[in-house]
């Protein structure tokens, strides 16, 4: 019935009042679908792509150097150096004959799917088997932002303690594989103990795989080293299938 | 300063909603957040009410919701919440665990 004249024949428009709306929408969607878009580009191309995380200073360039010098002639790498400032540790890379390309983000904390896709025009994609991603050195916010990796591996260098995986337990629980760098440098530290510091990772994730290693004196390298190798031939069938499409 | 990012995802997909409803004026937001997202809250709202400023959603509330993480046993199929980031089965201790919640990242909804 009309509320104005009492009438049966006028229709009144509900009046616009509050309302609440159900969404149920994921905030990062639009990384998350960049991010899919990036792997599917590696699939197409046979790339691996590794997402490296750790602290500033924990020897993620180092690691680097050391490891393209290790495959070099077996394997062709790739490298996406991400820094707030410099072009430094991009022209680190370039010394040992390999792509790497700077993103330089400015204030942002992490690097993101649309950085990484941008930073892809600047590299062949055809020329490359293994890419790294350098994330910004940060344990927190890279954790959170999909790139289109197919590994994340995290550092923790000896020389921080060896209770940062239960600071930080996100990012530590979300990598593949766990590194513990600086190893050559344990015996004149005294407090940090990689066993203590495998146990915490062993809390977050009970199976992570943990490579105790030096950049600089080669020790331990051969673990991590095997486990790149294998874990390309892994992915090969998932290469093929993808790029016969 | 991860949260930055995040609320810029937030007002992508609140104003896109917020279209497609023929909504003029929004005055509360609740997002969900899983503990495992390493997501601040206050961060979350100071960034929300910046990023809001000359929208229609200018003065609108925050409600950050969090969500606990919680596992389920693949061995003796028990149900817990995990905390202090022990990834253990709380009645067996199996290491097997299958997440429940504790990943979530979301606009769960909005009111006018």
């Amino acid at each position: 019935m009309c509320k104005e004249c009492g009438c049966d024949s006028h229709v009144v428009a509900p009046t616009p009042g509050p309302r609440r709306i159900d969404v149920v929408q994921n905030l990062l969607s639009e990384n998350d679908h960049q991010a899919l878009h990036n792997q599917e580009h590696f699939d197409a191309h046979g790339v691996i792509a590794i997402n490296l995380m750790s602290s500033p200073g924990s020897g993620k360039t180092s690691l680097l150097e050391a490891t393209i010098e290790a495959l070099a002639g077996e394997l062709r790498i790739a490298v996406i150096e991400g820094d707030l400032e410099t072009e430094n540790d991009a022209l680190r890379i370039r010394r040992h004959g390999v792509p790497a390309v700077q993103i330089t983000t400015g204030m942002a904390c992490h690097l993101d799917a649309g950085m990484v896709h941008d930073a892809l025009h600047h590299l062949d994609l055809d020329d490359i088997d293994l890419l790294f991603i350098e994330n910004v050195g940060n344990l927190v916010c890279p954790a959170g932002f999909a790139l289109g990796q197919h590994a994340d591996v995290v550092l923790l260098s000896a020389t921080e303690g060896d209770d940062k995986p239960a600071k930080y337990p996100v990012i530590f629980r979300q990598a593949s594989r766990v590194l513990i760098t600086k190893a050559d440098l344990l015996p004149y530290l005294g407090d940090f103990d990689p066993a203590r510091a495998a146990a915490a990772v062993h809390r977050l994730a009970a199976d992570m795989p943990i490579d105790v290693l030096s950049a600089k004196s080669g020790a331990g390298m051969d673990g991590w080293l095997g486990w790149l190798r294998t874990f390309r031939r892994q992915l090969q069938p998932l290469r093929r299938s993808v790029s016969h499409k | 300063m991860h949260e930055a990012s995040i609320v810029s995802g937030l007002m992508r997909v609140l104003l896109d909603h917020a279209a497609q409803h023929g909504v003029d004026h929004i005055c509360r937001v609740t997002v969900k957040v899983g503990r495992l997202r390493a997501v601040e809250p206050r961060a979350l709202i100071g960034c929300f009410e910046a990023f809001a400023e000359e929208t229609i959603a200018e003065g609108a509330e925050l409600v950050v919701v969090s969500v606990p993480i919680v596992g389920r046993c693949d061995d003796c199929g028990g149900e817990f919440e995990i905390t202090g980031f022990l990834f253990r089965c709380t009645q067996c201790q199996s290491s097997e665990i299958t997440l429940i919640s504790g990943q979530e990242l979301y606009l769960d909804s909005f009111e006018t």
